[in-house]
Parts: structure tokens; sequence; C-alpha cells
């Protein structure tokens, strides 16, 4: 796997609390303005949706780019940024 | 079929299941994303899904691909005649039929032959220049010889065997030039 970046280290390192979903790794920006506009204002209500999606990658994936069109680099990084929170948190 | 929306939760996860698609419960978050995998899974249900074997699918882009080109450039070398011979078998076998009874042809003709025919195909290469209708009837020729099943065709180990014997003459040649010297002029 590749390393992780320090957006991820940082993420993963503590609870998320009510952190901005661009606190997630591979959310950048552009992505974190359309999950707002979306309703997906914090870290924490993708969650949220990663959970409903019982934590499944493909469906993770999938559901990141219809609502974001994120491509599959920041899906992977989104998805591993919260397997790994939910690893030790949840 | 009614459409997707209309369908209450409990249809939407029971379609899935149909389908095969690992779910979570349908919410309102995920309910558009259940019913475009839904239709996904629909769309490739009927276009009848193609075997197992993920080379058929590849084969067929190549074919499409050359039938647009047209240009049989033959001499192109071993790959190239593989790749045109069996198109002409599978163009010859489109013409034949299609849509449906093209999944059909498909799967019953071209898979164990498939790999075989490459080195056979040479009767092919020709009729693939004219794509006439003689195509079929030359197809029918290589398709009942199914030999065995080689992952390397025939001519590609002959071809190396070849190469090793012409290289290991000269290695012997160079070992003995202590007495014979067959690289240095005779006085």
């Amino acid at each position: 796997m590749s390393s992780t970046s320090q957006k991820h280290k940082d993420f993963v390192a503590e609870p998320m609390g009510e952190k901005k979903v661009t606190a997630l790794a591979g959310i950048g920006d552009a992505l974190g303005k359309r999950l707002e506009d979306k309703g997906f204002d914090k870290a924490y209500v993708v969650l949220g949706q990663f959970l409903v999606l019982k934590k499944d990658e493909e469906l993770f994936r999938d559901w990141l780019k219809d609502t974001c069109s994120a491509n599959s680099k920041q899906q992977g990084d989104c998805y591993g940024c919260l397997r790994e929170w939910c690893d030790s948190f949840l | 079929m009614s459409t997707l929306s209309n369908k209450s939760d409990q249809e939407i996860s029971a379609l899935l299941d149909e389908y095969g698609i690992k779910h979570g419960p349908i919410v309102d978050s995920t309910r558009s994303l259940y019913e475009k995998k839904i239709q996904q899974a629909m769309g490739n249900k009927g276009k009848a899904k193609p075997s197992s074997d993920k080379t058929y699918y590849r084969e067929e882009e190549e074919e499409v691909t050359y039938l647009s080109y047209r240009s049989p450039s033959m001499s192109e070398g071993y790959g190239d005649r593989e790749q045109y011979s069996h198109s002409g078998q599978e163009y010859a076998q489109r013409n034949l039929q299609d849509e449906n009874p093209y999944l059909r042809s498909r799967s019953e003709v071209y898979r164990s032959p498939d790999v075989v025919d490459k080195h056979y195909d040479t009767p092919l290469t020709y009729s693939t220049a004219s794509y006439s209708n003689a195509t079929p009837v030359k197809c029918s020729v290589p398709v009942p010889e199914e030999k065995s099943h080689r992952l390397i065709p025939l001519w590609v180990q002959f071809l190396v065997f070849l190469i090793v014997a012409v290289f290991l003459y000269f290695v012997i040649c160079n070992m003995e030039s202590t007495h014979s010297e067959p690289f240095k002029q005779v006085k």
C-alpha cells in the first residue's frame, strides 16, 4: 500500500469531533464544497454514510464518486482514512 | 416494470439481493446509489453477460477496431497476424448471426478453438483481406481442428527453439577457436 499522507495521519490520530469534511484524507476544497452542498458538512456525517454502507469499500467508493465526483485515488484515500479511524475509535 | 424510485425500500432490498449486490439499509442517502447499482445490473444482464473469460471481451473490442480500420497489413509480424486471424474468424461468425445469437455463437464456437487456432489460421489471414462470404466456409475448417490447448502457440515454441539452437551454435564456434579459428582468415 502506498504511504499515507499527513492529512490521513492527523485524522486518524484523534476522535474527529466537529472537524469539517475537508479534514478527511482525499477530500480537498473542491470535493469538500460539493459534499457540503449535498448536506455532508461535517466529517461525522460522511462517517455516518460510511457506516450505513456497512463500511464496504466498493459501495463507499461508488457513493463518493456519485456524490462529489471523486477520482479513484481520492476515493481510496477517504475510504482508508475512515476505515482506519473506525478501527481505532469505533 | 415500474421505475425504481416507485418501489418500496423492501423491494429495492430484494432486487439488490437478487443481483447479488452487497448492501446496507436503504435510507435517503443510500437510495439513489442502490437504484443506480440495480440499473447497472439490469443493463448488464440484458446485454447477455459475457462469459467469465475476460479475454473474450478484449478481443471483441479489438475486433471492433479492426473492422473499423479495415486495413489488413498482414505482413506486420506474428502478433498482428494472430489478431487478424482472430478477427476474421469472429467477424465471419458475427456476420452470420447478430444480437443474442451473437453471444451463443461466441460461447459455442470460440472458446476452445480460440487459443488454439491462432497458429492454424494461415488460411484465415488470406480470407480476412477479402472479408468475403467465403470466410465462413474457411472458418469451419480450423474450427473442428481442436488440438491440445497451448498457452504459447506452437510456432513461437519453434522459433524460440531455433533461436536458442543458433545461439548455442555460435557459442560452440567461439569456444572451438583455439584450434580451428573459424573466424580467422587462413593465410
